[in-house]
């Protein structure tokens, strides 16, 4: 069923391209941008262009930045000896959110999964090489999902970081806080059981 | 005399204990819709027996597979899970209402199928997250025609059959299994990618993380195989009435030395190859009988007890390791079984050791004659 303007169907057809968006909600969307004053719709559309034509990847960490290197890796109150290793810039945006890290970051741009065709070769890996021998980095930290092809990219990069001497963690994986154990499945709590943790009275 | 008096004090303990306590798990009703050539349908079981009969194609077997999708969350047949929906219908659903003695007293099991969607499993109105945490919290033992496959086919079928029963065991099992099978699908599609060069590391990542689940796998299966022959022997003469000794081998490449010692090993062959030559999932398993391989001597009669007897041995393995008795499912068994043998069947699965038993038959009458406990006759047509 078409609707009597072409623009419009284009512009429904443009939004459903979105994520998330279906056709009812991009119908809702178009209608709205044409029940608003002309220059809302603009603005929109310019601060969309101004983001994909001007947005950098820092060029030591791959994550987004208006100029070369990003806020994190440029500020002198971050710890730069101390590195985590992420997947993906929304990994970086998740754990700053949190406010409990006080280090740089490294995102790899994918993990590895030969299935679908993604090797080492096809990941941040080669400036994450020259990162760790020229930064000082002291210790890495690995915050990358726990699935199988997770804990390959976790075990293949350990290969090459441990003869380096620097110290490399994982962030800890297990009962979700305020989750109930006899709601946890068997291998989360059998895992949470092997890597328990000493329990200290005097911390926070 | 007080030794004797006490030895059959023991026995009916033994009894109660199994018919009282453990027969409690059974399938109260099912509801069915849209499922294979079912539009919409009820029925009610009785605890212990029930004889499904009518013509065929009616769909004597897709209730037993109804009966065994809500136990394992998929069909027995295998195949795509749109099978299981009907014909020019978009989705199905099955919904069981299980009884049992210990733990929860009632579990509503509702499965939904639906086209271009994820399936889902709810027990009392709760989905699971993961399907296969619902795997071994209702045993089942399908008892089929096609099972002489176990015998006779590819050692894929052997290997299928063990990973049925050891999952419904033991969850730990089903998941090192998943997590094997994703590290071998990786580790094959690295070995098909780079003709030319190889990431070493990367391979080793693979080998190292496969050894976990490869000797658990390992072990559970070779201690399942000793648990299964004692078991196996038992009803195989009880069945078959004759004195044949039968028995299982397992074969693995682990039993002859360490799985990262043969990964290294293989190396230039998986690489000629592009895929993994040795794991377990090269395992085999050998059936015998008087020391001769079955494949290559057995009658096909003798074939078909001996797969109903270890179907059998299954079952009892499973009722050891579970609180709860299997439910069995016997779908057209009496193919190609003379009537002496099906005799020997019936009173076998009769005694106590025995739950809920559903029998499909083409045959109105002829289970229920044999059968001389209370039972249920559930007329398809």
């Amino acid at each position: 069923m078409a609707n009597k303007s072409k623009l419009f169907d284009d512009a429904v057809a443009s939004l459903t391209s979105l994520p998330g968006i279906g056709k009812r909600s991009a119908t809702r969307l178009v209608l709205h941008f044409l029940s608003r004053p002309q220059e809302e719709a603009i603005d929109f559309v310019q601060t969309i262009e101004n983001l994909v034509k001007n947005i950098k990847y820092c060029k030591k960490c791959h994550s987004i930045a208006d100029d070369e290197i990003c806020p994190v890796c440029a500020s002198a109150k971050r710890d730069q000896s101390f590195l985590c290793i992420v997947e993906s810039v929304r990994d970086v945006m998740a754990i700053e959110e949190t406010g409990q890290f006080r280090g740089v970051y490294h995102v790899l741009g994918g993990i590895i999964s030969p299935i679908e065709g993604i090797g080492p070769e096809d990941l941040n890996i080669e400036t994450l090489k020259s990162r760790l021998q020229e930064d000082g980095i002291k210790e890495v930290l690995m915050a990358i999902s726990p699935t199988i092809e997770g804990e390959t990219t976790i075990y293949y990069l350990s290969q090459i970081i441990a003869p380096l001497g620097i110290s490399v963690s994982t962030i800890s994986r297990g009962v979700s806080f305020g989750g109930e154990l006899e709601y946890t499945d068997e291998v989360t709590l059998g895992r949470s059981i092997l890597a328990r943790l000493p329990y200290n009275i005097d911390k926070e | 005399m007080m030794g004797l008096e006490l030895a059959n004090l023991f026995n009916l303990l033994n009894y109660w204990a199994k018919s009282s306590y453990l027969c409690r798990m059974y399938l109260q009703s099912i509801r069915l819709t849209q499922f294979k050539n079912y539009g919409q349908r009820k029925f009610d079981f009785n605890a212990r027996f029930n004889v499904v009969t009518g013509h065929n194609g009616v769909g004597k077997t897709n209730l037993l597979d109804a009966i065994y999708v809500l136990c394992m969350t998929k069909s027995f047949f295998g195949g795509t899970d749109r099978n299981i929906i009907r014909k020019e219908t978009d989705f199905a659903r099955l919904a069981g209402i299980f009884r049992m003695e210990g733990g929860m007293k009632q579990m509503d099991v509702v499965a939904k199928v639906i086209k271009q969607k994820k399936k889902t499993f709810e027990v009392n109105g709760k989905v699971y997250d993961r399907l296969l945490e619902h795997v071994g919290r209702l045993p089942v033992v399908m008892i089929a025609p096609d099972d002489t496959l176990i015998a006779t086919g590819g050692s894929e079928e052997r290997r299928k059959f063990a990973d049925n029963t050891l999952s419904q065991k033991n969850p730990a099992y089903l998941s090192a299994l998943v997590r094997y099978n994703r590290l071998l699908k990786q580790r094959n599609a690295l070995l098909k990618s780079k003709s030319g060069w190889l990431d070493m590391n990367l391979l080793q990542s693979y080998n190292d993380q496969l050894l976990e689940p490869a000797e658990y796998i390992f072990s559970a299966r070779k201690a399942w195989t000793d648990a299964l022959t004692p078991l196996f022997n038992e009803y195989y003469s009880l069945i078959s009435g004759a004195r044949e000794e039968v028995s299982i081998a397992y074969k693995s490449p682990l039993s002859q030395d360490a799985f990262s010692v043969l990964l290294d090993k293989s190396l230039e062959k998986d690489k000629i190859l592009e895929r993994t030559t040795v794991g377990i999932h090269r395992d085999d398993f050998v059936f015998f009988m008087e020391e001769m391989p079955l494949k290559r001597f057995a009658s096909q009669g003798q074939r078909k007890s001996f797969v109903i007897a270890l179907k059998l041995a299954q079952y009892q393995f499973l009722a050891q390791a579970s609180p709860e008795l299997p439910i069995l499912l016997m779908d057209d068994i009496f193919d190609k079984l003379d009537r002496e043998r099906v005799a020997n069947l019936v009173e076998v699965i009769g005694e106590s050791g025995f739950g809920q038993v559903f029998i499909t038959d083409t045959h109105p009458t002829r289970v229920s004659e044999l059968l001389d406990i209370p039972h249920q006759v559930i007329d398809i047509d």
